[in-house]
């Protein structure tokens, strides 16, 4: 099933890279002025889980933008598969999304489908498969995450954590080559955490793929990561085994890791003095 | 005076700004549409939504339209003594301007801020952005089946509130004051040429690609926000109700 036609596909190295995407130099501002990335370098390791974290506002959700040619990199390159995702046309870029699947923080479902046919979406629009075999491939994915029982119920009558799960079978319904998760843990509770964090392991293992993980969640994806970037004011501080980030120097990754409230990333937002604020000046209206 | 000229001139660049980039969008829903008019399907299901949703509305605004147009048309018509011409005058008058213009206010109010909401919420919560990432073009899939579905609802729309408002009319003018139900028809069928009916259809056509064009681009291009997808539905009905007007004066100064 895996879609390994079209110009991008066509034009991707006959061998295999050990990264599957390579992230160099990238410089990137958005339109106030502010910059996200100033020489960020990451190399993401094919059919590995990779986890990148920071603090929330350093651009892990535009990292992924960047990854899935959504935007573009103003300076430096990312390169998918072989492929630098700045050269590619629109029709091109679309061929490399088509290996891709992308679980959204809120899951995405499309709201005037229900579960069965949300699953099913990327496969009508994608392929010309029979009735029955869309069915069975729609209910073999509910079943890896669960749901099965859930094909009939619409977006709006399921949990989070069961809408995450509907998200992720939509993700994988055309056997991605990459499957990138956007804050998956947000807002689940411990139970669905759990499974959620167990569904990212077994999938990645089961179906060979890779894995790229967007989360502040340190303790839960440190269970499950193979490797780990921290990114902080537009660069890369820390990379490695969720070992090698425990004992890393660095203090910024060291009030991240252990969620420290104050350190090199502050606690307040810039203010003036707090005395002088209380006892005189501006009155907010 | 320079301050003036300026806001003046920020503001011209950007209205022209905006109509570029309406202009771009409607280009691109262009560039699709043969391609968008293989899938039946989800026109069907738009024509449904925004027309046959719409109609309660369409249907007593038409009534009541039309009883108004027999009460001050009976009233003015009897100071001539020529009351048997009121099939006539509210006939000539819905047919050309009023079916029309009402029609299309009406559906920009029901119909197109239904569109623009739906398609502002499904940009905040990205279900536009999970279509893009799954390699599907939601110009092709959302947006232009719910343009198709106004622009082929908007004359069916035009000409059901047409003939419940002349029914109207005949109810009060026929019914409540006497008029001859005979003069009241056949005056109407010597006078209402075939021009009066196409004029209609053409506005209502007309009017139904400005009005879904305006609620697709708005609702699409809202910013992912609650007040954003409000004042998408509000820019909605304000844009349209005026382009609406400025568009029946053009159309009718041409087909005069």
């Amino acid at each position: 099933m895996k879609n390994q036609s079209g110009p991008a596909a066509a034009s991707a190295p006959a061998v295999q890279s050990p990264s599957i995407a390579v992230l160099r130099d990238v410089h990137f501002d958005v339109d106030s002025g502010k910059t996200v990335f100033s020489a960020l370098d990451i190399e993401i390791r094919r059919g590995a889980i990779t986890a990148i974290m920071g603090p929330s506002g350093t651009g892990k959700t535009t990292l992924l933008k960047l990854i899935t040619g959504q935007i573009f990199a103003d300076r430096g390159q990312v390169i998918v598969d072989g492929l630098d995702v700045a050269r590619l046309n629109r029709k091109q870029i679309f061929a490399l999304r088509r290996r891709m699947g992308m679980l959204f923080q809120n899951g995405a479902l499309l709201t005037d489908l229900d579960v069965f046919e949300n699953v099913a979406f990327p496969l009508r629009e994608h392929t010309r498969l029979p009735e029955r075999l869309i069915r069975t491939i729609v209910l073999t994915k509910l079943h890896a995450v669960g749901l099965r029982g859930a094909a009939e119920l619409y977006p709006q009558q399921l949990s989070g954590g069961m809408g995450r799960r509907v998200a992720l079978a939509r993700a994988i319904v055309m056997d991605p080559e990459i499957l990138i998760y956007d804050e998956p843990f947000a807002g689940l509770d411990p139970i669905s955490m759990g499974v959620v964090l167990r569904l990212i392991r077994s999938l990645n293992d089961a179906l060979g793929i890779t894995s790229i993980v967007v989360t502040h969640d340190v303790r839960e994806i440190s269970q499950i990561a193979d490797q780990s970037f921290i990114i902080s004011e537009g660069k890369v501080v820390a990379s490695g085994t969720t070992a090698e980030l425990r004992d890393h120097p660095s203090p910024i990754v060291h009030q991240f890791v252990d969620g420290l409230a104050d350190g090199p990333v502050p606690f307040h937002y810039p203010a003036p003095g707090y005395h002088e604020q209380l006892l005189g000046g501006k009155v907010f209206a | 005076m320079i301050a003036v000229l300026r806001e003046l001139w920020q503001s011209l660049t950007t209205f022209l700004e905006r109509v570029g980039l309406l202009v771009r969008f409607a280009l691109r829903l262009m560039a699709i549409l043969p391609s968008g008019l293989l899938r039946v399907r989800p026109i069907i299901e738009q024509v449904y939504n925004t027309g046959a949703m719409s109609l309660v509305i369409i249907m007593t605004c038409g009534l009541f339209i039309g009883m108004v147009l027999g009460l001050q048309g009976y009233d003015l018509l009897t100071r001539f003594g020529s009351e048997e011409y009121l099939g006539t005058a509210t006939a000539i008058s819905l047919l050309r301007e009023l079916g029309p213009v009402v029609t299309a206010l009406l559906f920009a109010g029901r119909a197109g801020t239904a569109l623009a909401a739906e398609l502002g919420l499904m940009r905040a919560t990205d279900q536009i952005a999970a279509m893009e990432i799954m390699a599907v073009d939601p110009m092709r899939r959302v947006v232009l089946p719910r343009f198709l579905g106004g622009v082929i609802a908007m004359p069916l729309l035009v000409s059901i509130f047409i003939v419940v408002a002349l029914f109207g009319a005949q109810l009060v003018g026929v019914e409540f004051f006497g008029v001859d139900a005979g003069s009241y028809w056949s005056q109407m069928r010597s006078a209402v040429e075939l021009s009066d009916i196409r004029e209609g259809l053409v506005k209502g056509l007309v009017f139904g690609v400005a009005c879904s064009l305006i609620a697709v681009y708005e609702g699409y291009n809202a910013k992912p926000t609650a007040d954003g997808v409000g004042r998408a539905t509000t820019r909605t009905v304000v844009i349209s109700a005026v382009v609406t007007l400025i568009l029946d004066y053009i159309l009718t100064a041409l087909m005069l």
